[in-house]
């Protein structure tokens, strides 16, 4: 019967990737599976011997003439076995499957982190966390099932095996209910996990209705909106209810069916095998070991009508997991990667008629939007510095973006110091060219960990360097614990102007030849801006830089303005000469005209 | 192998005495369910009678049917056997059933009590509560109780159930017998106190690993970015690596707890098994006993262990059960600051604001408000300005009665806020706060939250008198666009708007405006003013204001600096007056 289902399942092997996937988990696990199966074996010849044993001291010693302690020796000295092996074998399981577990963990987490940025774009960070997670328990799950379910196999064929010596009609009779067990056990196992995944949605749906309440908890005060978000948890907590008693029932038609059909057999052992002892036929002992061994049978036929519904469950993971480990990244290192030029003088950037569009999601009612960059041409001396200004959605921000390569052109060349950033390393190339985000995102770990980030072999100078530059240097200094600081979710929170201070400091800890600054002090409180522009201006000093903004403060620190519109440059100059000349450059600069802040200006 | 985890930290443990506290309060609280639950009870008794009576029959079989060559008797106890199969059968399903109805009825009642409770609590509780604390005990603590209740109740009682009537049924049969049960009670209970406590620990690792290993692995993901900047594919995977070597430690650890306390376990059966066929044997061949008595002993023996060893798995998770049942009654005694009066007044329809030697302070805080005075006329517009953590937002939601004052009062309309309600005070005063909050739902919903019986035409007209009807009506599904949680699929500009035509639903007399920090696009801030403006007419004013441009356009400014009101006067007056905002305004005209 097992063997039939396993089989079964099998035929799909050599098609579907997550099969695939997981026989190659198992191959790489290949001797713990071994030890598994060893062990899996001892566990089945000492378990199957005990009843027999048991039955022997029952004829021999309690009814027989044998001495009475013989038997009970041996029973203990083979228990003593069964619980070694009953310890090996739960432990060889596990461990086998913890390891597949970490080790694919691992290599899921390596491979995104090497994924190209526009595959990040179109995938939901929760959607790969549960690739990582979730997906990987189901999968792992099968690889503790395996030396488990292969000892469980082996207990019904030994015990079949040894009931049918001893009296094949009687075991007949005692197992003609047991097959009901595997498929009961089958059955719901499939209709339970369905129920158990139902009551988990809508648990997260009313872990919803309580995160929007009490994070939009002064809404809800302000407007007296209590009445309506208690109804919607009423509404929840029903759904929850209903699912939840949904699963009882499921477990109440199953349950003591399984547990009915055994106690079944029991019964017809007990009148036909009563039979056969007054007919002389049977044994006591042969009577109470068939007993122990319908018993022995029960777990091992329920588990194995679970093993394949988990099998296909763990498939079903296992293609989700084979689907991102399989994307092969876009943005790889050439064959023979160029070097660059030494650093002295270096830092030349040219975009020679760039045309470039994001890849959207796939879907059969989405046309490919227009080209972001449409044509572009634009080159920067070493050591100079351009601002980069235009409304949102012309395409400032991609050209920040194709610099260090984390989107490949469509048509033309991006060139740092006369060479294809293509022909390049990924490494060089982004050592030489940093960029800060808009968004400022830090890692946690310490301060000193933060601005090493681009080069962990920074010395305690260079990171201090990197900070005072930013303008960071005072404001971490007035830490109790300076540099060694912890950030993150146990550790301190800091307001958006320290955080883009960081990551100002973060981008120029490697002394990069290009400093890219993408919208990097808007989030920088405007009273505090002019610290940051000091700075900035040191910073920018014999390095060339790109600085996309949209404050006139910060523009007017470039050597250069260029105003960029739908993908193409349409003006260059100087600020002045620009916001003299350009109507279309006030009307951009205009977007974001200023307010006195009284809080802050009062505080 | 899917087993039941649970642990508790030492100081989430109960001791006995608050235990035995909780469990009679939850019993309490299961009120118009209590028969059914004590019935369900009676079932799970009968259950266990009918699985312990299989042994009995067996050992009945034998002594008066096989050994006597008795057929009738052999057919009798089969017939019992039979039965009491079957009855098992019926006792279990019911049971499952109804402990299962009563337990999800007692946690169904238990999630809507304590959230509303929670939604009860003033503002003031809000700002004393982590909010991911409140949430994780509507779910966190709220889940380890029904995973105790949908699988750990029915296996909990139904494994003492059997542990007891195992040696009941044992000692009946044999008194003698059962003293060589004791042989292994000593090893048994010890290696069991031990598993319960190494198993707790290593429960609360592997979840503390767990919860390290997905921070990890969230900040690579989201951090993808930064990692990919500046060139630490390798070093992140590295560092993610030992992360996740840590959690297969732990695993590790907590499959070597159960890998040795189960064989032990396992062992103390089958010596006892082994001692009862040595002893039986004896007392048989002696005839002193019978060989049947001895068969049913050794099949009952069969169920005796395995209840051990459930039940020292099972007491984490009633211990971490009864823990989070604690946390949640604590959250639901929470006594409340703003609450309603026995016999509340009736507010008037409109009416002027009063706020006489105001005194507040949050609890436990330092004095927030010091002898405040001050009057609001009907359709007045005064602006609150001043420092932030000054108090100015604080007044602002004692007059809307988000709070209540330490000392002194605060009237509408003649009437004291406190000997009003909540919904009552709601409809005459709403707070309209900085962001446009979205809750997930329609944009039809959102506009609803504030006057749930409000038709969609209601909606309309509201949106109508803001001016706003024609933009929302735009999209394409109009009213019933669908927002995602915090409205991201909305501009900030339409959020607001949002926000507005909820209290243009409401139609209060009194609008207590929370002025946004941050600044929209122009246009959109040209819409928002305008719609803002309409809301505004007719009505009384309060503008917790952030722009001086705001705070000209106010009737009267009021400042507010160190506990009190500091200036109070038309904008020009107070320019002209030279003080703490003639300063303000001047730096500010500076400026531009």
């Amino acid at each position: 019967m097992a063997a039939g289902t396993v089989s079964g399942g099998k035929s799909d092997a050599a098609r579907s990737p997550g099969w695939r996937l997981l026989i190659e988990a198992l191959r790489g696990q290949r001797k713990g599976l071994f030890i598994g199966m060893l062990v899996a074996l001892g566990w089945t010849a000492v378990r199957v011997a005990i009843p027999t044993l048991i039955r022997l001291g029952i004829d021999n010693g309690v009814q027989g003439t044998d001495p009475l302690w013989k038997w009970s020796a041996i029973i203990v000295a083979v228990g003593s076995l069964s619980g070694l092996f009953m310890g090996l074998r739960r432990f060889v399981a596990f461990r086998n499957a913890r390891m597949v577990e970490a080790r694919y963990r691992d290599r899921i987490f390596a491979h995104i982190q090497r994924l190209h940025f526009s595959y990040h774009d179109t995938t939901a960070t929760g959607e790969l966390m549960s690739r990582a997670n979730t997906d990987l328990q189901q999968f792992q799950n099968v690889v503790t099932m395996v030396p488990i379910t292969t000892g469980n196999a082996l207990i019904v064929v030994a015990v079949v095996t040894v009931m049918m010596i001893v009296n094949p009609i009687l075991a007949l009779l005692a197992l003609i209910g047991l097959p009901f067990v595997n498929v009961l056990g089958r059955r719901f196992s499939q209709k339970l996990h369905p129920a158990v995944l139902g009551v988990q949605r809508e648990s997260a749906e009313l872990a919803g209705v309580v995160e929007e309440t009490v994070s939009g908890i002064r809404v809800v005060k302000g407007f007296g909106a209590e009445p309506v978000q208690s109804a919607k948890l009423d509404v929840e907590a029903d759904d929850i209810f209903n699912q939840a008693t949904d699963v009882a029932r499921i477990r109440s038609r199953y349950l003591p069916a399984i547990e009915l059909m055994p106690n079944l057999g029991l019964v017809v052992v007990l009148a036909y095998g009563g039979h056969l002892v007054i007919e002389g036929d049977l044994t006591v002992g042969e009577l109470v070991g068939f007993n122990l061994y319908v018993f022995m049978l029960i777990q091992p036929l329920r588990m194995l009508g679970m093993v394949v519904a988990q099998g296909q469950r763990a498939a079903a993971a296992g293609e989700r997991i084979a689907e991102v480990l399989s994307t092969a990244p876009s943005i790889v290192d050439p064959a023979r990667p160029r070097e660059l030029p030494t650093r002295a003088g270096a830092g030349t950037v040219e975009f020679r008629g760039v045309t470039f569009g994001y890849e959207t999601l796939a879907g059969p009612d989405r046309t490919d939007p227009p080209p972001v960059l449409r044509g572009l041409d634009l080159t920067i001396a070493a050591g100079e510095s351009v601002a980069i200004v235009g409304s949102t959605g012309c395409g400032k921000s991609t050209v920040a973006r194709l610099l260090p390569r984390f989107y490949d052109v469509d048509s033309g060349q991006v060139l740092l110091d006369g060479i294809d950033v293509r022909e390049l390393s990924r490494h060089d190339l982004r050592r030489a060219v940093s960029i800060v985000f808009e968004e400022t995102f830090l890692f946690s770990g310490t301060i000193r960990d933060n601005i090493a980030f681009a080069d962990p072999d920074a010395s305690d100078e260079d990171v201090r360097r990197a900070a005072e530059l930013a303008g960071a240097a005072e404001f971490i200094d007035e830490f109790a614990h300076g540099y060694d600081t912890e950030l993150g979710e146990r550790g301190l929170s800091l307001s958006g102007g320290q955080r883009q201070r960081l990551a100002i400091a973060r981008s120029l800890v490697a002394d990069p030849r290009v400093l890219v600054l993408d919208d990097a002090t808007s989030a920088v409180d405007p009273t505090k801006e002019h610290e940051i522009r000091d700075a900035m201006a040191e910073v920018m000093d014999g390095r060339t830089t790109i600085v996309i903004a949209h404050r006139p403060a910060t523009i007017a620190l470039a050597d250069r303005v260029v105003l960029m519109d739908e993908g193409v440059i349409v003006a260059e100059g100087l600020h002045s000469e620009l916001l003299a000349t350009n109507a279309r450059y006030r009307e951009v600069l205009a977007a974001d005209g200023g307010d006195a802040d009284l809080e802050k200006a009062s505080a | 192998m899917g087993w039941l985890q649970g642990g508790v930290t030492e100081e989430d443990r109960l001791d006995l005495n608050a235990t035995g506290k909780v469990l009679v309060r939850a019993a309490r609280l299961l009120g118009p369910y209590r028969r059914r639950a004590f019935f369900a009870f009676l079932l799970l008794v009968a259950w266990t009678a009918t699985i312990l009576a299989g042994p009995f029959f067996v050992g009945r079989a034998i002594d008066n049917g096989i050994r006597e060559s008795d057929r009738n008797a052999l057919f009798t106890s089969v017939g019992g056997y039979l039965v009491a199969a079957l009855l098992g059968y019926v006792l279990y399903r019911t049971a499952i059933v109804m402990l299962a109805t009563v337990g999800e009825n007692f946690l169904r009642d238990l999630r809507r009590r304590v959230f509303g409770r929670m939604l009860d609590q003033s503002l003031g509780f809000y700002d004393r509560e982590k909010s991911g604390v409140l949430v994780s005990r509507m779910t966190s603590d709220v889940d380890s109780l029904s995973e105790l209740i949908q699988f750990g109740l029915l296996m909990f009682t139904g494994a003492a159930l059997q542990l007891i009537g195992s040696l009941i049924a044992l000692g009946l049969l044999s008194g003698r017998l059962l003293l060589i049960c004791f042989v292994s009670v000593p090893v048994v209970a010890l290696a069991s106190i031990k598993f319960q406590r190494d198993s707790n620990r290593a429960y609360l690792d592997v979840r503390d690993r767990i919860g390290n290993t997905l921070s990890a692995l969230q900040e690579g993901i989201a951090g993808v970015r930064i990692v990919q900047a500046f060139a630490r594919e390798d070093i992140e995977a590295d560092r993610f690596s030992r992360t996740n070597r840590e959690l297969y430690d732990s695993h590790m650890a907590s499959v070597r707890v159960a890998a040795w306390y189960l064989p032990i376990i396992d062992f103390a059966g089958i010596v006892t098994t082994a001692l009862a066929i040595g002893v039986g044997g004896y007392l048989v061949r002696d005839g002193q006993m019978s060989i049947g008595t001895v068969v049913a002993f050794i099949l009952l023996l069969q169920g005796l262990f395995e209840p051990v060893q459930q039940l020292s798995q099972l007491f984490n998770l009633v211990q971490s059960g009864t823990a989070s049942l604690s946390k949640l009654f604590d959250l639901i005694d929470d006594p409340i600051d703003v609450p309603d009066p026995a016999n509340p007044t009736s507010l008037p329809a409109t009416g002027a604001i009063e706020v006489n030697g105001l005194d507040f302070s949050y609890r436990n805080g330092p004095q927030v408000l010091s002898g405040v005075d001050l009057q609001i006329h009907e359709g007045e517009r005064v602006a609150f300005v001043g420092p932030t953590g000054a108090g100015k937002s604080t007044l602002a939601k004692l007059i809307a009665r988000l709070y209540d004052p330490s000392d002194g009062s605060i009237t509408f309309g003649g009437i004291d806020l406190r000997h009003s309600t909540a919904r009552e005070v709601r409809d005459r005063v709403v707070v309209v706060p900085q962001e446009g909050h979205l809750f997930t739902g329609t944009i039809a919903d959102n506009v609803r939250i504030a006057r749930p019986e409000a038709s969609t035409d209601d909606i309309r007209e509201a949106l109508d008198r803001i001016g706003v009807l024609d933009r929302i009506e735009s999209f394409e599904q109009g009213l019933d666009t669908e927002v995602q949680e915090g409205g991201s699929r909305l501009s900030a500009g339409e959020r607001q708007l949002v926000s507005l035509a909820r209290a243009a639903l409401v139609d209060p007399a009194v609008l207590v405006l929370d002025e946004a920090t941050s600044s929209l696009d122009p246009g959109t801030e040209l819409i928002v003013e305008d719609a803002l403006e309409r809301l505004m007419s007719g009505r009384t004013v309060i503008a917790i204001a952030h722009r001086l441009s705001t705070s000209q356009r106010c009737d009267r400014v009021a400042v507010i600096a160190d506990g009190g009101i500091a200036e109070l006067g038309p904008h020009d007056d107070l320019v002209a007056s030279g003080g703490h905002y003639a300063a303000l305004f001047e730096a500010w005209e500076q400026a531009s």
